[in-house]
């Protein structure tokens, strides 16, 4: 009863009194649940996996919401100057006459696919791993000093694993790195912890792939002397057994060099940050 | 209405703040620079706590830190600390000078971002397996001091009003 008396009390002094303890214990308090909350980084168990994932999936659906009004704002520059394109009539005939080209190199590549087909049948090569994708959408992209990220909305209701490739059109963008119950993040190409084992086709060189933190990538572990040139193309190798083989990466760029030694290579890569919608993760379905 | 108005305008930093946050590679690194650039979190964080130490409570921060690691897929409990700590310093500091002046601001954000950044290097050493670069996180800590007196400026214009 008393007790009740003073939680209610208007007296100055005692509401300040309450407002200063409460302070003092919530500082402490919130340290304390912060340093519980790594610790529990380090552990195991599934229950507190199950928790985070909960705790993610809250707050990334949660965050979808309150963006959504900001995502309309941001989308609708780009709507109106679609809508006001007067260009219409030219961009329709250019693009028809690029599928029609699209059409021609697609009988192309059919016929080396069956060509290829036959060829393993005659010398016996057994079929690699089949993939499967899965077509997501892209809910939030995030960036900062130590991390480059994107949430996807799938999870493991769809069976989705750590490590996964995401690509977009054939094009690699990076790889699952943390799998929630209805959401997952992916680990883009750029970001600094990203190591992609690469092959460059037109020279015979294997590579790894590696994010530079700032929108870019950098190949590390070329042979000494190699000789790359503008536009040499970089497809993944798939040696670490989890991202498909030939999933295209970019190309290189170069400042040509005469001294080997001293040649810069670059990596032009095959997508542009911030402007991705829809993606798909390929999940291996083992023959 | 008046006081209605006041509400928003109060409350208008935590809006500014947890939008920011949740999409400062939208509003920043986008458009002004490529990839991780400017650490607008901190700046704001400082800002408010060294102007209006009473707008931002400890309770909102830890939450909003506990939604910035959700995103940014960082170890849980590290953004929380970062930023309590960012509000402790800047109160502390604000307190030692009776006057200050944008020198003595400017050089309290700096000792408060470079602490905030050692913090949670410690942090990341301890307690995950990613890895950075010092090299990247020294071109952040730089840029962003650059960037603090222009976006102290818009805030300082912003409530003025």
């Amino acid at each position: 009863m008393i007790e009740n008396r003073l939680a209610r009390s208007s007296t100055p002094g005692i509401a300040a009194l309450q407002r200063t303890v409460n302070k003092s214990f919530l500082l402490p308090a919130y340290i304390i649940i912060s340093f519980l909350f790594l610790i529990s980084e380090k552990s195991d168990f599934r229950a507190i996996r199950f928790i985070k994932a909960l705790i993610n999936d809250g707050i990334t659906y949660s965050i979808y919401i309150v963006n959504a009004p900001v995502n309309l704002i941001l989308g609708a520059g780009s709507e109106a100057r679609q809508y006001f394109n007067f260009n219409i009539v030219l961009e329709n005939k250019k693009l028809k006459d690029e599928i029609d080209q699209l059409v021609s190199e697609k009988k192309e590549l059919l016929f080396f696919k069956n060509e290829n087909e036959n060829l393993k049948r005659v010398l016996n090569i057994k079929n690699k791993d089949a993939y499967t994708a899965v077509y997501t959408k892209i809910i939030h992209e995030d960036t900062n000093e130590f991390a480059k990220n994107l949430i996807i909305t799938i999870g493991s209701n769809e069976n989705i694993q750590l490590g996964q490739a995401v690509v977009r059109n054939n094009v690699y963008l990076g790889k699952i790195s943390e799998v929630n119950l209805l959401s997952s993040k992916v680990m883009v190409i750029t970001d600094i912890n990203s190591r992609v084992p690469v092959v460059i086709p037109s020279k015979g060189v294997n590579a790894i792939l590696k994010g530079n933190g700032l929108g870019g990538a950098q190949l590390l572990f070329l042979p000494q002397n190699v000789s790359l040139e503008n536009n040499d193309q970089i497809y993944t190798s798939g040696t670490d057994g989890s991202i498909k083989e030939g999933l295209y990466v970019g190309k290189i760029s170069t400042d040509n060099k005469k001294d080997l030694k001293n040649r810069r290579y670059l990596v032009d890569l095959g997508f542009k940050e911030h402007q991705l919608n829809y993606v798909s993760v390929l999940k291996i379905a083992r023959q | 209405m008046r006081s209605f108005l006041e509400k928003i305008k109060y409350y208008s930093a935590h809006i500014i703040i947890t939008l920011i946050c949740i999409n400062d590679s939208i509003f920043i690194n986008t458009w002004i620079a490529p990839g991780p650039i400017i650490n607008i979190k901190y700046i704001l964080v400082f800002y408010f706590s060294f102007f209006q130490k009473e707008r931002l409570s400890v309770t909102f921060l830890f939450i909003l830190g506990l939604i910035f690691d959700s995103l940014q897929g960082m170890p849980f409990g590290l953004t929380p600390i970062c930023f309590i700590i960012l509000n402790k310093i800047a109160i502390f500091l604000k307190k030692r000078r009776t006057h200050t002046n944008f020198q003595n601001e400017f050089i309290a954000f700096a000792i408060s971002l470079l602490v905030t950044q050692i913090v949670s290097i410690i942090i990341l050493n301890y307690f995950s397996q990613n890895s950075f670069e010092y090299f990247l996180l020294a071109i952040n800590i730089m840029v962003t001091l650059i960037f603090y007196p222009v976006i102290r400026q818009i805030l300082k214009i912003f409530y003025s009003y």
